[in-house]
């Protein structure tokens, strides 16, 4: 026991030190990708300005000023040493350049709380009834019901969520004006009280169910091909002739089986709650971080835009290793490789 | 399904018989918001442009694009997992944790905001951006096949009567890893309509180039929903949805013609 203890230890450590490293490589070449793209995001503006407007809007001296500003004028090097700086002392990701000099990792804490609660109850919600939906699909194979849920899954799990966004907002909100098409609450509640989560949840529908719609298709999919792969299996047969109840059999046996590499893929997909559905929040001009991304962009705020990529990525990595971490409870065996 | 995407392909063709050799993108040329007819299938959109031929060239352009990020991300792939799997040790190392570095990254938004200094952006530019990312999935399971295939016996044979390193890749092993470079391409092909028109959607690009996710782009953003102008949305919506589950059919039966053990599972 002693020596499997010693062991969980190294694994643990081991996993730890690797997540250090991946996060800062990742983090490193997440800033040269967008530092070395020709041209500088402040030139980028003035143009942008200049082939709207139809004329110079600031002069050679401001974009020097403006450059040096937010220390564009280093070289690449001098930028990285400040920026890690910044990142790792600090916390802080660079001031906006749209709204300055507020920093960028206010505008996202402003944005995340939403982001975070419309993906982490779609996720969590779409995986539930995708796993359910999955052992039963799969327990009735080979039925009408298998034919209907199977086909629909097919269809549906393969369309991006934007698309399906875009013709549930087709059909809800315009063609048949039931829902609302934009924003996450009314704008006349400035209260928190039920009028307003009652008007946040109206609001959160349509984005939801077209990441819910989506991603319980995929989930039910891999779950009905698990479950088929359960029923074949020989203790199934046993349980089968022993005369255990369907209900039994479908919980206990099946449900219990296909949960653990389901789990996983839970785990998995948590990571990307950040950047999961970024167009599908544009589509609905939800207040959420895929929102902010993409009128950073519009915007060529820059400090913005690498604050939420580094966000994402730290995200999705920390969600790797809790995963990770967590498996040894499941899996004792994992600690030994 | 496929079928009617590649017949699609003929655009240029249909496209010159209908309008007479305008460019589709030519703004002004019919009378503005008409209705569906028969002379405009889809009508005319507010800049008097016949819907119908945009969406053509749309899916025309979007197709080009996936099938560039398929060749283009499909041969970094081949290259990298050949190169880390068979040469191993350092390498592979290196190359193992490159490939994924870049999994992890999150690779559409990374591509939009490297995308968005760009001032004039074409469809190879596009294409080369989302390649840059959308090769390091196929390269980490055609290097695990390469990996398993490396010490097959007939390998070792080709070794042995002295063939070079070079013969052994492209004539022992590149044919044994073909199905998955087969699918690692239309993976590609996918992720590649799928992250252009994302991209597109948002507005990135040139407006002159139309693919379908610059057409729901430009409806969305017009305002012409509000007005009640909804077969415009309808078009792309459609064509796309068409694109995205006959690539994955196609794809599902590739996999399971080369991997028979799936057919258990996936298909009865």
């Amino acid at each position: 026991m002693s020596l499997y203890k010693e062991q969980l230890k190294r694994y643990i450590i081991r996993k730890i030190i690797s997540y250090v490293i991946v996060l800062f490589l990742a983090i490193t070449a997440v800033f040269f990708i967008l530092r070395l793209i020709p041209g500088n995001p402040i030139r980028a503006y003035v143009y942008m300005l200049r082939s709207r407007y139809g004329f110079e809007p600031v002069g050679d001296v401001t974009i020097r000023m403006f450059e040096e500003m937010f220390g564009l004028n280093q070289d690449i090097f001098t930028q990285y040493v400040i920026f890690l700086r910044r990142l790792f002392l600090e916390l802080n990701l660079g001031p906006s350049f749209i709204a300055f000099p507020t920093p960028a990792q206010e505008l996202i804490l402003r944005h995340l709380p939403w982001t975070i609660i419309l993906l982490s109850v779609t996720t969590v919600f779409s995986w539930l009834v995708g796993l359910l939906l999955g052992v039963l699909v799969g327990w009735k194979r080979g039925t009408r019901f298998d034919n209907v849920f199977f086909t629909l899954s097919l269809v549906f799990s393969q369309i991006p969520y934007y698309i399906l966004a875009v013709i549930l907002l087709l059909l809800f909100a315009y063609i048949i004006p039931v829902l609302p098409s934009r924003g996450a609450y009314a704008a006349t509640l400035m209260t928190f009280d039920i009028n307003f989560v009652l008007s946040a949840f109206q609001h959160a529908l349509l984005p939801a169910s077209s990441i819910i719609i989506v991603s319980m298709m995929g989930w039910l999919i891999s779950t009905r091909s698990l479950a088929i792969t359960i029923l074949g299996e020989d203790y199934l047969q046993y349980a089968l002739a022993k005369g255990l109840s369907t209900r039994r059999i479908l919980t206990r046996y099946i449900l219990r089986n296909t949960l653990l590499p389901q789990a996983t893929g839970l785990a998995m997909s948590l990571g990307f709650i950040l950047s999961g559905a970024f167009l599908v929040e544009w589509i609905f001009v939800y207040p959420g971080m895929g929102t902010l991304f993409v009128s950073s962009i519009g915007l060529l705020d820059f400090n913005v835009l690498q604050g939420i990529i580094m966000l994402t990525i730290f995200a999705v990595l920390t969600a790797n290793l809790l995963m990770d971490l967590i498996y040894p409870i499941i899996d004792p065996r994992v600690a030994l490789t | 399904m496929l079928l009617l995407t590649a017949l699609s392909f003929l655009e240029p063709i249909i496209n010159s018989f209908r309008l007479g050799g305008i460019q589709s993108s030519a703004i002004g040329f019919f009378p503005r918001l008409l209705g569906p007819s028969l002379e405009h299938p889809l009508g005319t959109d507010h800049f008097g442009r016949d819907v119908f031929a945009m969406l053509l060239t749309g899916l025309k352009n979007s197709l080009i694009v996936g099938f560039l990020v398929g060749a283009v991300s499909t041969t970094i792939a081949i290259i990298v997992a050949f190169f880390a799997a068979y040469k191993g040790g350092v390498i592979d190392n290196l190359l193992n944790s490159l490939t994924n570095i870049i999994l992890i990254l999150p690779a559409w938004a990374i591509a939009a905001a490297a995308v968005a200094y760009i001032q004039r952006l074409d469809l190879l530019y596009i294409a080369l951006v989302i390649s840059a990312f959308a090769w390091a999935g196929p390269a980490r399971s055609i290097r695990a096949q390469v990996l398993s295939l490396k010490s097959r016996p007939y390998v070792e044979l080709a070794r042995m009567i002295g063939e070079r390193d070079f013969e052994i890749l492209f004539f022992e092993l590149l044919p044994n890893v073909f199905p998955y470079i087969v699918v690692g391409f239309a993976y590609s092909v996918i992720g590649g309509i799928l992250a252009e028109t994302g991209l597109r959607l948002i507005g990135l690009g040139a407006a002159e180039i139309i693919t379908l996710g610059l057409l729901l782009h430009l409806y969305m953003t017009s305002g012409l929903i509000v007005q009640g102008y909804y077969h415009f949305i309808v078009g792309p919506v459609l064509v796309l949805v068409c694109i995205f589950v006959s690539l994955n059919l196609i794809n599902m039966g590739l996999d399971e013609l080369f991997n028979p053990r799936l057919r258990r599972v996936t298909g009865e």
